[in-house]
């Protein structure tokens, strides 16, 4: 296994200007010094194997993308080591820069007066891309990403959906050893989120390449990803496979039952308490419908039967959790945690 | 394979030249805007160049300066001050405060010679707009508005030239100062207002208070304009060109290098806008 990506105790620290509201509060800053410190990055220790998909994911302030302005070298850490293809990424960029891939999806990076195609051949230059390369990488962006018709178009005139694609396609032209994707489907719609991810995929396989993304839609983690890094105010909280990750957060789970006529008042208290011995939740039973949550492996079968003794039950479904509730329940235990720390 | 040292070279510069050529029609690609600016341009020159025409008429003006050589010599450094407009402050001070300069960074090229490429595509537009104009005002001006003689012409082409790479190189230090104030407007009024007063724009320095003229000599801006002019009036000329070709090269090289390191101080210092 080739490591290509090593991070070790990995600090950043900002110092922000403490700025007051109101116009006062602006002249006093002229001449007030006053900062603060903000921890983006707390001791994060991690490590890509070549040809990895890892998601890097985390709510907004996370330290998702100050993780990865100092991977790409563009953000010098406070403390920390930190090793990319062989390289220190802040002290060698430049060489970097020439291996690895990154969209910024806020920030575009093609040339903005000029057609797509300008761009596309000022990179195949600017990277020295060999003719076997660019032979292969060019006519799959241009056939999976739907670029034929926009190759013309001067950026400017792009929809935010269309400058994504090309975006993308700029980044990954030269065949990069780690692509570093940054919110890569942000704002595009569902059509063409699939489209993205679909040319990820293709071309992570085509050249092994080790593929870091960071997103807020974690179907694109579930859909391109096999590992998780999920980053909490600056800490690395879990670090391992999607299914580890499924195993360790996706701990409730549903049943869902459809009724052929609504349950007494009776039955129903009956029934909470038949299934709250088995550790299990009633939370909702009305009209046609009861939903049943519980957790752990191996209760499902005695629940089920107790509610097929007790309901008139015309079906039923078993849900686990998706990882979009899995992330979200995470994001709200921890700052529930963070308030009663405060408090 | 490794590249050898020629080709790795060769291929850089084919880089800056393919940034240059895209640059170059980006410029065009705002025509009407350059067309709007160099009009704009003429206007606040003519009026000085009026205001000294007066002066001289009523008797004023100066003995150092005929009235003869002001008057090419304002034309020429018009001109040039509109050639030399190449947009560094506001490109790089908005990539800067938009965090832009993140996808500058992470390219695989130079970023001081990628920005000089751009810089030098905009003095090419703007030399396809002024030099008309300077064509209409030689035919106005007659001989007095040409060229000393043909080696003044020649030192005249190398000095526009370093004369560019100084402004650029200034441009470049006095940019760096967004990472702190975030906002290049200010950034942008301050280098200009020094280029405009020491660099011989508005009158040749000859024609300055004797304070002004030496802290001129100080400076680099008095190389942007004073010297390529004088050079091309042949105020200076026999082997006095070949030492302000010099003491350019020198200014030229050094806020290069000055540029550089700032830039390797500030991304050290300094972080990157946005999330």
């Amino acid at each position: 296994m080739t490591i290509t990506l090593r991070t070790e105790a990995l600090n950043k620290t900002y110092r922000r200007k403490i700025r007051k509201p109101g116009f006062v509060g602006a002249l006093k800053g002229l001449f007030s010094g006053e900062e603060e410190a903000v921890q983006a990055v707390s001791d994060v220790t991690f490590s890509l194997a070549r040809g990895e998909r890892v998601g890097l994911i985390g709510e907004n302030g996370a330290g998702k993308s100050t993780t990865l302005k100092m991977l790409t070298g563009i953000l010098v850490p406070t403390s920390g080591k930190l090793e990319v293809l062989g390289f220190d990424p802040s002290r060698q960029r430049r060489q970097l820069a020439s291996r690895i891939g990154v969209v910024f999806g806020q920030r575009p990076q093609l040339l903005w007066d000029i057609p797509v195609q300008e761009t596309l051949s000022l990179l195949r230059t600017m990277y020295r891309i060999p003719a076997s390369v660019y032979d292969v990488t060019y006519p799959q962006a241009v056939e999976r990403l739907d670029l034929g018709p926009l190759l013309a178009v001067p950026v400017r005139k792009l929809s935010l959906g269309q400058r994504m694609r090309c975006d993308l396609a700029a980044s990954l032209l030269h065949a990069p050893d780690i692509a570093f994707l940054d919110e890569p489907t942000i704002g595009l719609d569902v059509s063409v989120k699939e489209q993205v991810r679909e040319f990820i995929r293709d071309m992570q396989q085509r050249f092994e390449s080790t593929l870091l993304l960071t997103t807020h839609d974690l179907k694109d983690i579930t859909e391109t990803c096999d590992r998780i890094l999920l980053l909490d105010r600056g800490k690395l909280l879990f670090d391992g496979s999607l299914r580890e990750f499924e195993r360790r957060f996706a701990t409730k789970r549903r049943i869902v039952v459809e009724l052929e006529r609504p349950a007494s008042d009776e039955v129903r208290e009956q029934l909470a308490k038949d299934i709250a011995e088995l550790g299990a939740e009633l939370v909702e039973c009305r009209a046609h419908r009861a939903v049943v949550v519980y957790e752990g492996d191996g209760a499902a079968p005695a629940l089920t039967q107790r509610l097929l003794s007790r309901l008139p039950v015309s079906d039923i479904v078993l849900e686990k959790s998706d990882i979009d509730s899995m992330v979200a329940n995470i994001y709200r235990r921890s700052t529930i945690s963070t308030e009663k720390s405060v408090a | 394979m490794t590249p050898t040292r020629p080709s790795a070279l060769r291929a850089e510069f084919a880089t800056f030249f393919a940034l240059f050529s895209r640059g170059l029609r980006s410029n065009f690609a705002y025509r009407p805007a350059l067309l709007l600016a160099m009009l704009s341009a003429a206007l606040s020159y003519a009026v000085p160049m009026l205001v000294w025409r007066h002066i001289y008429a009523s008797g004023g003006g100066s003995k150092a300066v005929p009235a003869q050589a002001l008057f090419p010599y304002l034309l020429l450094a018009g001109c040039l001050n509109f050639g030399f407009a190449m947009n560094v402050e506001s490109r790089i001070g908005q990539r800067i405060r938009m965090g832009l300069i993140a996808t500058d960074l992470l390219r695989p090229v130079d970023f001081q010679m990628a920005q000089l490429s751009q810089a030098l595509s905009d003095g090419i537009a703007n030399l396809a707009f002024v030099l008309p104009v300077f064509g209409v005002a030689c035919a106005f001006w007659g001989k007095s508005a040409f060229p000393h003689d043909a080696a003044a012409f020649f030192a005249f082409c190398a000095s526009v030239l370093l004369a560019f790479v100084i402004l650029f190189a200034v441009s470049f230090i006095f940019v760096q100062a967004t990472f702190i104030t975030y906002s290049s407007y200010g950034v942008f009024v301050a280098r200009n207002a020094l280029q405009q007063t020491f660099s011989g724009m508005s009158a040749p320095l000859a024609l300055f208070p004797a304070g002004l003229r030496a802290a001129s000599e100080w400076l680099p801006f008095r190389h942007t304009i004073h010297t390529p002019v004088s050079i091309y009036l042949g105020w200076i000329n026999g082997s006095a060109v070949w030492a302000a070709l010099g003491a350019q090269l020198i200014w030229a090289l050094g806020l290069l290098l000055v540029g550089r390191y700032m830039l390797r101080v500030s991304l050290l210092k300094f972080e990157i806008q946005g999330g």
